[in-house]
């Protein structure tokens, strides 16, 4: 901008108007907020280092938690081992039928077993029945989680009532899906309804 | 005051927290006089020994069409509901490995799925930022899908975790990517409180995980990004009880321990580590030596029962069991006979704890459960 010429009366000449740079009201609040934080975090900080003048040292709680795990039952523990000698022909019996010694059957103890691999069919889902497939009689071989069932043998006369397929003693189907048909080859039975369920086979969707 | 004293502000704040947090460092380390291993082993504990048939795989489940992220136990029976990156969740009876819904989700990146206490109603999360409840014995839509019976929208950043607060079906805890964790009331779709987040205290990076106390439902810890875990108190969303430091990467799990009064963490820095909410301290850290400069990460842990056995999933695969007292691997189910053929992505344990069901990239999931013997009683 050119020089404003003035006679000697006139005011001494003001600088030329510059833009003004947009105001910093977004980013100043940000950075009020950044530091407030952080400011409050002291605080925090100061209070937990004065709270350790308190605190007992770990071994203490390492202690309790010793104390706690040793105290308290796991079902996932190993315990002592413990055959019973007309187990043990029950053992034998499925190890060797079941191609895989990694599988351990036995009929009437209260472990939790795993199904052997020959086994693997829905057939053997029937409790006490000989599989129809292979001829082997169906382990009682669920893991039953309930709490109720966790030392009862599965499927005996006192069986508890998640027990698959349904037994007797077991509450009435309460499953509304079941207006049966196949969806494909692959049907996914309904456990409380021994049916072909209606609901789509994962499959073929 | 100017943005430039502000930010003098701002820096010299930062520099006493950094300094600050030094010295509870070193604080905390007096205090440290041991750790469970050796009280364990001063007083004479023997490690616990698995034989090779004492915890088998014993179902697998199959279904999933894409890598299984998440799953979870119902309370009290024996379904499982997984969630998996072919946008369904599986209500499975893992007793009998069927199937009793398969549920197509709206969006399809779902990243967490839980069951509610009273086992009627599924909740998921994920990339859409909302939580979606569905309850299961609604009827189906004309296309044979399920509805979704509630929403939870609010978060600003992907839903990575959620919880049902225990005995109640009206309210879960998630965890989101937006670096808070919000309490809902499902009736209402309403958040009753945010923990952390743009003016509070809480997390500075993403969290990923969550675990209510089954002791004391009004105290959950929080796992994050930010290599942090913290605890918090329902009753107060302002600022946490507690942050635990330790961890030099991303918590990306976090688990309570049976008690009550300690949890556990996964990192990705691939160690676990047990830590005292009461008093802060961490009692033990679980890290296996690897060979090579690259330990694999931790991306699900969970206790048994009596808390002995800590159960750690892997991204290279391994599963391992963890003595909890004496800080060894006991067994690696990720070696054993039909085990997962990738990443371990989650694991939980029965509400009885006696069976364990892993969830893998492979997009099959596993129950293990104890084969051995018992004492008879």
């Amino acid at each position: 901008m050119s020089d404003l010429k003035t006679n000697g009366s006139a005011p001494p000449s003001l600088p030329p108007p510059q833009p003004r740079s947009p105001p910093h009201l977004h980013g100043k609040r940000r950075e009020l907020s950044r530091a407030q934080m952080l400011e409050r975090e002291i605080g925090f900080l100061d209070e937990e280092l004065k709270s350790l003048e308190s605190i007992p040292p770990a071994s203490r709680s390492c202690k309790e938690v010793a104390e706690f795990v040793t105290g308290n039952v796991d079902p996932l523990i190993p315990t002592i081992k413990k055959t019973r000698k007309s187990w043990r022909f029950w053992k034998w019996f499925c190890g060797a039928c079941c191609f895989d010694f990694s599988c351990i059957c036995c009929r009437g103890c209260s472990c939790n077993l795993s199904m052997p691999r020959c086994c693997d069919c829905m057939t053997c889902n029937s409790c006490g029945n000989p599989c129809r497939n292979c001829g082997i009689p169906a382990c009682q071989c669920f893991p039953c989680c309930s709490s109720k069932c966790f030392k009862k043998w599965k499927c005996s006369l006192n069986c508890c009532c998640c027990c698959v397929p349904k037994r007797p003693c077991c509450p009435p189907c309460s499953c509304t899906r079941c207006t049966c048909y196949p969806k494909c080859p692959n049907l996914n039975m309904c456990s409380c309804c021994n049916k072909s369920c209606c609901f789509p086979c994962y499959y073929c969707m | 005051m100017s943005v430039a004293e502000l930010k003098e502000r701002h820096m010299a704040a930062a520099e006493t927290v950094n300094s600050l947090k030094e010295r509870l460092k070193q604080k905390r380390l007096l205090l440290l006089d041991t750790d469970v291993a050796r009280y364990a082993r001063s007083q004479g504990q023997t490690r616990v020994s698995f034989g090779l048939t004492d915890l088998v795989c014993c179902r697998t489940l199959q279904g999933h069409t894409g890598k299984v992220y998440s799953m979870d136990w119902t309370p009290e029976k024996n379904r499982i509901v997984s969630a998996s990156q072919d946008g369904r969740l599986i209500v499975w009876n893992a007793l009998t490995s069927q199937k009793t819904h398969a549920i197509k989700l709206p969006c399809a990146w779902v990243m967490t799925c839980a069951f509610s206490p009273s086992g009627q109603s599924v909740a998921c999360g994920g990339l859409d930022s909302m939580c979606s409840i569905f309850n299961l014995n609604s009827q189906t839509d004309k296309d044979g899908n399920l509805p979704v019976s509630r929403v939870l929208s609010g978060h600003k950043g992907y839903v990575s975790s959620c919880q049902y607060v225990p005995d109640e079906d009206t309210h879960l805890i998630t965890a989101s990517g937006d670096q808070t964790c919000v309490l809902w009331d499902i009736t209402t779709g309403l958040r009753t409180s945010v923990f952390g987040g743009e003016f509070q205290s809480g997390h500075t990076a993403d969290v990923l995980s969550v675990s209510i106390n089954g002791s004391n439902s009004r105290m959950f810890i929080s796992g994050s990004c930010d290599s942090t875990a913290r605890l918090w108190d329902t009753r107060v969303a302002s600022r946490a009880v507690r942050t635990f430091h330790g961890h030099e990467g991303d918590v990306n799990t976090v688990k309570f321990f049976p008690d009550g009064h300690r949890f556990g963490s996964g990192s990705d820095d691939g160690t676990c580590r047990l830590f005292d909410i009461r008093t802060g301290h961490q009692l033990q850290e679980y890290n296996q030596q690897h060979d090579d400069n690259e330990a694999p990460h931790v991306t699900s842990i969970a206790f048994s029962t009596s808390g002995r056995l800590l159960f750690a999933g892997y991204t290279n695969g391994d599963c391992y069991v963890w003595d909890t007292l004496l800080a060894e691997v006991v067994l690696n189910l990720g070696k054993l006979q039909n085990s997962h053929d990738s990443r371990i992505s989650c694991l939980g344990l029965s509400a009885d704890g006696s069976a364990l069901c892993t969830g893998s990239w492979d997009s099959n999931l596993k129950i293990w459960a104890f084969g051995g013997h018992r004492r008879v009683h």
